[in-house]
């Protein structure tokens, strides 16, 4: 079964529906915290002689006495003609005030259990029961796939807003909604006649008239020895009628005590399922137990929260759900577009390829990977694939890796591109696991594998630059991402570098634009610029967070970027279009934990912003690589002058270009293996920002340092307390 | 307020003859106070003079669980299997009205037979034997108060 097909539709049918319940459900939790607050419950050692004896004497009339599941003591009566229903404070028998069973209106309860629609109603509310259940169990099968298993439940959840709401949401309360619905069909059950609760008929007893004066209720032996911590309820005899008797009914059974001797004419037990319903009833909805009720209320409150993020998640995935122009049939096509995708972005890339392709003359067929196989007409397949959650398939192509792997072997040569995203410690898994298992198999391949990170243009325009050379046509490939809204920034200041020969650099720092419009962001998150004449951001690491008061960033000369020129012509009063993008596996949260940065070049740019805003001194040591300390040695006197200030408990600097320079960044990690091998094995995090080349380095050097402790970088970044930022 | 009348014409039961020339109609109204709760169960059920149970004449109410709430009707009725076998209808709003159109035998008026109401509502108290009537051609049109949930019950000889 296809659960995220069945979480969806039942979800937006019934979304609605559980919504109501779940609103009503809220404000009936109210009662049972309500009642327990102005219970007056028996002291423990009480009995119910005791308690009836108080009653009769303080409440003349009295019929039936109650126990609450609140443990408040109602009795029932009349007072002359009038019926009365009042809390009796069981220390003295005396009467509190009036008993009122619900502080809400009798419809609430009504809306909650039957629509307001009578039986069929309570029909339809049972059914919306199971619908919930229904969620709970596929929610519970998605959440395990998201988060990669049971081990990694407490992990952290990324993904859009509305994703983390409905992941975060669903991990703390999908247990309670799960036993809301199995308590809810429970109950719906016995109201509709479904089980049998009755323990039978009840007996047909009287007492039977000695000429004595009847028993007072404080001798009757089988009430002495009842707490009245077991009793639901006990009816009074008629006072009229002299072949009435005692009726009681505890949690165990119901009983029937005669008048004149005390004695028990009838027991009945209560039957198994009449406790099992009971049960049901206490878990669902709270009554004697106070603290269940308000998580109880709590869940039926997070109703709307996972009704509009589901909303969300599932108008987003519709909106980038794929509508592929000029699709030629599978028959007829010479080249082949595979893809697998969770939230559908991938694709965005895939039509881009196929328009590409479409325009060179080719008659190209996109499909879902699930549905991957190859025909005589074919020429080319590419595969462009995303990994799911710890380097899991997509869910619509779980089982395509059987497929292929069954699929018949063809000289047609298979291309693998892969999307994902470095700070999962399975970056592009699937999609090395599908080209691995093509290669098995003896299926060629025009290039290999390329993982794009953070669906990013430029990447996946430079391996349309590969695939141009491999194909001899040219194909310029444009994807065009969704842009969120930009605003522009004024450039404040600026800071020059010589930087590289022909690479000049700079530190420019932005004002923050007065009207608003631009995100709140931390340092290590990221600042997409939109250059004129472009639809395609680029992505700069932030060196500082809103609450600055500046955005600033390193920009670097790219050759011939388009975007870096036009940064680095900017004068003070220029500005720019850009707009946040969040970057949170990477910003620091308010861990006190100690952290080791370590950045090369511009990578230094977040380090530095995670560094000034350190004011509670959290210990952070610094490892920065440079060329050489004349060129490119950024953010130096403000580093110098953090440490200073303590903002930086250590600082190693080295540059490779100069004699003497200490050589690269992971040369100095290995100097100081001991002092870092003591950080990590007490919980440090580590922050990489630079080239993809150097994170590596720096990978493999940590890997080296790391194997005594048995720790490996690949473990730290499964605990979320290794994340890269590469370009 | 207005309280729209609920009618209902019961045929059924042992009490109901073929021959009609011994027939009697009898139409019985019970009016529900305003008593602040959700629809009551209502039993309505004859005795004969001993004070044993002669036939089921009416059942407000569907749910069975309930019924056990309906106390005395239950347990006296629970030797007849077609208690209720065509006398049965929704349960009765607080403050409305229920009447019950049905034919029983002549031989059952002045013969010390009554007829019993037992009521009950949810989250409020059982009300076994709420109203008892004599069933006597002298008693026809006088209304009878209930002990709780009954505002008057009375019953027309047609």
């Amino acid at each position: 079964m296809n659960w995220k097909t069945l979480h969806r539709w039942v979800g937006l049918l019934l979304g609605a529906l559980v919504l109501v319940l779940g609103m009503t459900g809220a404000l009936l939790a109210f009662d049972p915290v309500q009642q327990a607050w102005r219970a007056r419950p028996a002291d423990p050692g009480l009995t119910v002689a005791t308690l009836a004896e108080r009653v009769a004497r303080g409440v003349p009339g009295a019929e039936e006495i109650r126990r609450l599941p609140s443990g408040a003591i109602v009795v029932f009566g009349f007072d002359g003609e009038q019926a009365q229903a009042s809390y009796v404070d069981p220390a003295d028998g005396r009467v509190l005030g009036a008993y009122q069973a619900s502080a809400l209106p009798r419809w609430v309860k009504n809306l909650h259990r039957a629509f307001l629609l009578g039986d069929a109603g309570r029909w339809g509310a049972a059914g919306v029961a199971l619908g919930l259940g229904l969620l709970c169990a596929s929610g519970l099968v998605l959440l395990l796939r998201r988060m990669g298993g049971w081990r990694h439940m407490a992990g952290r959840v990324r993904g859009t807003l509305a994703q983390r709401i409905h992941t975060v949401t669903g991990r703390v309360l999908l247990a309670v909604l799960f036993l809301t619905s199995v308590t809810a069909l429970t109950m719906s059950a016995s109201t509709l006649g479904l089980v049998v609760l009755d323990a039978g008929v009840e007996p047909e007893v009287a007492s039977v008239p000695t000429g004595q004066a009847a028993l007072p209720v404080g001798q009757l032996a089988p009430l002495q020895g009842l707490a009245v911590q077991d009793l639901r309820r006990l009816n009074f005899p008629d006072a009229a009628d002299p072949q009435d008797t005692w009726k009681l009914a505890t949690r165990q059974g119901a009983g029937w005590l005669d008048r004149y001797t005390g004695q028990r004419l009838a027991w009945q037990d209560a039957t198994l399922a009449q406790q099992a319903v009971d049960w049901a009833v206490v878990l669902h909805t709270g009554e004697a137990a106070w603290p269940w009720a308000v998580v109880l209320g709590l869940a039926g409150a997070s109703v709307p929260l996972f009704w509009l993020s589901g909303l969300l998640i599932w108008w987003q995935a519709r909106r980038q759900a794929p509508r592929t122009a000029h699709n030629s049939t599978l028959a007829q096509a010479d080249v082949l577009v595979f893809v697998a995708s969770e939230g559908g972005s991938t694709w965005g890339f895939a039509q881009a390829l196929h328009e590409a392709l479409v325009q060179q003359g080719h008659r190209v067929h996109t499909a879902a990977l699930e549905q991957f196989q190859t025909t005589p007409a074919t020429r080319q397949v590419f595969i462009l694939a995303a990994t799911y959650g710890d380097g899991q398939a997509p869910t619509h192509a779980r089982l395509a890796l059987q497929r292929i792997a069954a699929a018949p072997v063809a000289a047609t040569p298979v291309t693998v591109l892969g999307f994902g995203d470095r700070q999962y410690p399975g970056f592009c898994a699937y999609a090395q696991a599908l080209d691995e298992a093509l290669r098995a198999r003896g299926w060629p391949t025009l290039l290999p594998l390329e993982c794009i990170h953070q669906q990013s243009s430029q990447q996946f325009a430079r391996w349309g630059q590969a695939l141009e050379q491999a194909l001899g046509a040219p194909l310029p490939l444009h994807y065009v991402p969704r842009l969120p809204p930009t605003t522009a920034l004024a450039l404040q200041a600026r800071q020059d570098y010589p930087g590289r020969p022909g690479q000049p650099t700079a530190i420019l720092r932005f004002a923050l634009p007065a009207q608003g419009g631009l995100a709140h962001f931390d340092a290590g998150d990221l600042l997409g610029i939109v250059p004129p004449g472009s639809s395609v951001p680029r992505y700069y690491s932030l060196a500082s967070g809103w609450q600055d008061g500046f955005v600033e960033i390193c920009v670097r000369q790219m050759p011939g970027g388009l975007c870096s020129t036009h940064l680095l012509g900017l004068v003070p009063g220029g500005s720019v279009q850009a707009f946040v993008r969040p970057n949170p596996g990477f910003a620091l949260g308010r861990s006190r934990r100690s952290v080791v940065l370590i950045g090369a070049g511009t990578g230094v740019a977040p380090l530095a912003g995670f560094i000034r805003r350190n004011e509670g001194h959290t210990p952070m040591f610094l490892y920065f690589g440079g060329r050489d300390p004349a060129c490119d040695d950024y953010f130096g006197p403000e580093i110098a002058q953090w440490q200073q200030q303590g903002r930086v408990a250590g600082v190693t600097k080295v540059f490779s270009r100069i004699p003497g320079g200490g050589g690269y960044v992971q040369d100095a990690l290995r100097r100081d293996a001991e002092h870092l091998r003591g950080l990590l094995a007490h919980g440090a995090l580590v922050r990489v920002c630079g080239s993809q080349a150097m994170a590596r380095g720096v990978a493999q050097a940590l890997d080296e340092l790391l194997a005594p402790l048995h720790l490996s970088v690949q473990q730290l970044k499964a605990e979320e307390r290794y994340a890269e930022d590469v370009f | 307020m207005s309280k729209p009348l609920l009618t209902a014409l019961a045929a059924a039961c042992a009490l109901s003859v073929p021959a009609l020339a011994q027939a009697r109609q009898v139409t019985l109204t019970t009016q529900l106070k305003n008593y602040g709760g959700d629809g009551a169960y209502l039993a309505v059920y004859l005795t004969d003079a001993k004070g044993a149970y002669a036939g089921t004449l009416w059942v407000a109410g569907g749910k069975a669980k309930y019924y056990k709430h309906l106390s005395d009707w239950n347990r006296l009725s629970a030797g007849d299997t077609k208690r209720l076998v065509g006398v049965t209808g929704a349960s009765v709003g607080a403050g409305r009205t229920l009447k019950v159109t049905l034919d029983l035998a002549d031989a059952l008026i002045d013969a010390g037979y009554e007829i019993r109401v037992d009521a009950s509502v949810e989250n409020m108290r059982d009300s076994p034997s709420e109203v008892r009537v004599p069933l006597s051609a002298s008693q026809a049109g006088k209304p009878q108060a209930g002990k709780q949930y009954i505002q008057a019950v009375s019953f027309q000889l047609q």
